[in-house]
């Protein structure tokens, strides 16, 4: 079952936040398992084991905690989200589940400029990270059909220090078909 | 180098906010001065001093701490900002220009149409409300088109196009853009709530509510703001006045006075308790001069317990004698004014006369007031009459205001400036 499933996020995403995140290069991290969960190690304690308790732990150690959520109710959206990009976004690899999630996202969107609502949080830049390969390869018609996801994509891209090496996914402002919902 | 200076406007300013969440953006020290002692609105902007740092007299006007001086919000705003918020390219500025444009020409007007009647400061006319409400829906669909594909309106972040616009639809969604309303406005609704959430917009605007139920025309409040029930002459001298200011400056001028009203009413509980105490006491010269003979009781109290330091004296008297027909009219017009300030009574008193008789008469009267301006700006109730009078400081010293107050107290004497005999006083107690 295990062998199946995609490896998860990685180091190379973790060392992208540490660098947007203003953090001096010297975290080691290992791989541990099948999937290559990262682990990493700490000076005081036992390692860090997993992708979104050591990126929750940058953040800390970033001293950029208003990225985990202000409120109860933000903290407890930011948890959801990473959550959601773990376990849907990571864990689907079909055309199905791509769509899926993409829909899901457009119509939580709608009302909102970021995923914890009103604020950039860390769950902005995770999502981000882990759709970029989807959204390189959307044709025009489908950014314009995820129009919700495209603005807010494109709005994570250009915050500044999150895109870094990645490309950057060109969006078309102007309404491609007018009839379209 | 941040800028680091003064901004002078009254409380609750929307036109001031652009400002302030600006400087929140640029890390720009902003020290605001609104309310008294430091700054009365209508009468600190009047003065020779700040016209001359500020010749159109108009708030909110911004002096830096190296002495530059600039008024109207909008470039207030631009110099109090970083380059992020005024745009880094040609193209960005202008499109920001352009947004900050849009909000002074397209969204102000017909807000002030929709909102004002519905807070009691403006009449209610049916047909202009609701050619606002048509023209607020375009603005709204104009805008909601924009923002479909974009997040802030200009660029990838905050600006002062956000900043601008954002604070022209303040009043629009607290007060008349209920859910039904606005509901097909997401993308505008999305970016507004978001931009307000901003910590940056957060510290000056605070909390706000978003309109739950459209507001109507409130008309009790109107009567309460400006009374109709004098004879119709009675409103005209006032009127006079607003039409001359009114073409000084442009008609949004009209929603800043609106709006300081409107922001003036919470805070009027005790306009004066920034003063200390006085030895003074106005009740109890009331009393004798109620109850007792004028001359050989009250005045002499009255000049034995006066303090000069904590009290004032002003001949006011009515600038448009030509106006005047009708006697039971100019009474009329005194008795009225009275009313209005109402809420001054613990604070001031006063005897005006009206002299002469019908188509030939003057009104002209003696004033006391707590402190050592006059009270009128202090709050909005008390400025319907007050501009169409003209007021002299007296010094309590001299032998003209012993003069003054003993005639006018008295409702007796010679009266030598008037030149009209005595027709009726009233007093203001």
């Amino acid at each position: 079952m295990a062998a199946a499933a995609r490896p998860g996020p990685g180091v190379d995403e973790l060392a992208l936040l540490e660098k947007l995140l203003g953090l001096p290069k010297g975290n080691k991290y290992g791989v541990q398992g099948e999937r290559k969960v990262p682990v990493l190690q700490t000076n005081n304690g036992p390692g860090l084991t997993g992708f979104m308790t050591i990126a929750a732990h940058l953040v800390k150690q970033a001293k950029k905690d208003q990225l985990l959520g202000s409120t109860a109710e933000e903290k407890a959206v930011v948890q959801q989200w990473l959550e959601y990009r773990v376990t849907r976004v990571d864990g689907g690899s079909s055309k199905e589940d791509t769509r899926i999630i993409l829909k899901d996202l457009n119509i939580y969107l709608e009302d909102k400029v970021y995923l914890a609502g009103n604020i950039f949080t860390l769950a902005d830049i995770l999502m981000y990270y882990g759709l970029h390969h989807v959204m390189v390869d959307l044709t025009v018609q489908e950014k314009e059909k995820y129009l919700n996801v495209s603005r807010w994509f494109n709005h994570i891209q250009h915050y500044p220090g999150v895109r870094q090496h990645l490309s950057n996914v060109i969006f078309i402002k102007n309404r491609l078909y007018t009839n379209a919902h | 180098m941040a800028v680091t200076g003064t901004l002078y406007t009254y409380p609750e300013n929307w036109r001031a906010f652009k400002a302030l969440i600006a400087a929140q953006y640029s890390g720009a020290k902003i020290k605001v001065l609104s309310s008294p002692p430091h700054f009365h609105f209508g009468q600190t902007n009047k003065t020779p001093e700040f016209l001359r740092k500020f010749p159109v007299g108009k708030v909110p006007a911004f002096e830096g701490d190296d002495g530059f001086c600039v008024f109207e919000s909008n470039a207030i705003a631009y110099y109090v900002s970083n380059d992020e918020l005024r745009g880094s390219t040609k193209e960005t500025a202008a499109e920001i220009v352009q947004w900050v444009n849009f909000a002074d020409s397209d969204i102000v007007p017909p807000a002030s149409t929709w909102v004002f009647p519905t807070l009691g400061i403006m009449h209610y006319n049916k047909q202009a409300t609701e050619f606002a409400k048509e023209e607020v829906r375009r603005v709204l669909g104009v805008l909601d088109s924009h923002l479909r594909t974009q997040t802030f309106l200009v660029g990838e972040r905050v600006s002062l196009a956000d900043i601008t616009v954002v604070c022209a639809l303040l009043w629009l969604y607290k007060q008349v853009l209920e859910p039904s309303f606005r509901q097909p406005f997401v993308n505008v609704n999305r970016w507004f709530v978001t931009c307000l959430n901003q910590p940056q917009f957060k510290a000056v605007l605070g909390e706000v509510q978003l309109c739950e139920k459209m507001a109507q025309f409130d008309a009790k409040k109107f009567a309460e703001t400006q009374p109709r029930k004098e004879p119709p002459r009675k409103e005209k001298p006032p009127k006079e006045e607003k039409k001359k200011e009114e073409k000084k400056a442009a008609p949004e001028e009209e929603l800043d006075e609106c709006e300081q009203a409107l922001a003036a009413e919470p805070k009027v509980k005790d306009p004066f308790a920034h003063l200390p105490k006085s030895p003074f006491v106005l009740d109890e010269f009331k009393r004798k001069y109620s109850n007792e003979d004028t001359l050989t009781v009250a005045l002499p109290h009255f000049w034995e317990h006066f303090d000069p330091e904590g009290w004032s004296l002003w001949f006011a008297e009515y600038r448009f004698p030509e106006e005047l027909s009708q006697t039971f009219m100019s009474c009329n017009l005194i008795t009225g004014m009275f009313q209005r300030l109402d809420k001054l009574r613990k604070n001031a008193f006063a005897s005006v006369i009206l002299f002469g008789t019908n188509n030939d008469s003057s009104i002209s009267g003696v004033w006391l007031f707590r402190g050592q301006d006059l009270a009128f700006p202090l709050s909005p109730d008390w400025q319907v009459d007050y501009e169409s009078y003209a007021w002299r400081k007296l010094d309590p010293a001299s032998a003209e205001c012993r003069t003054l107050v003993k005639e006018y107290f008295l409702w007796e004497g010679e009266f030598k400036h008037v030149g009209k005999p005595f027709n009726q006083g009233k007093i203001f107690k």
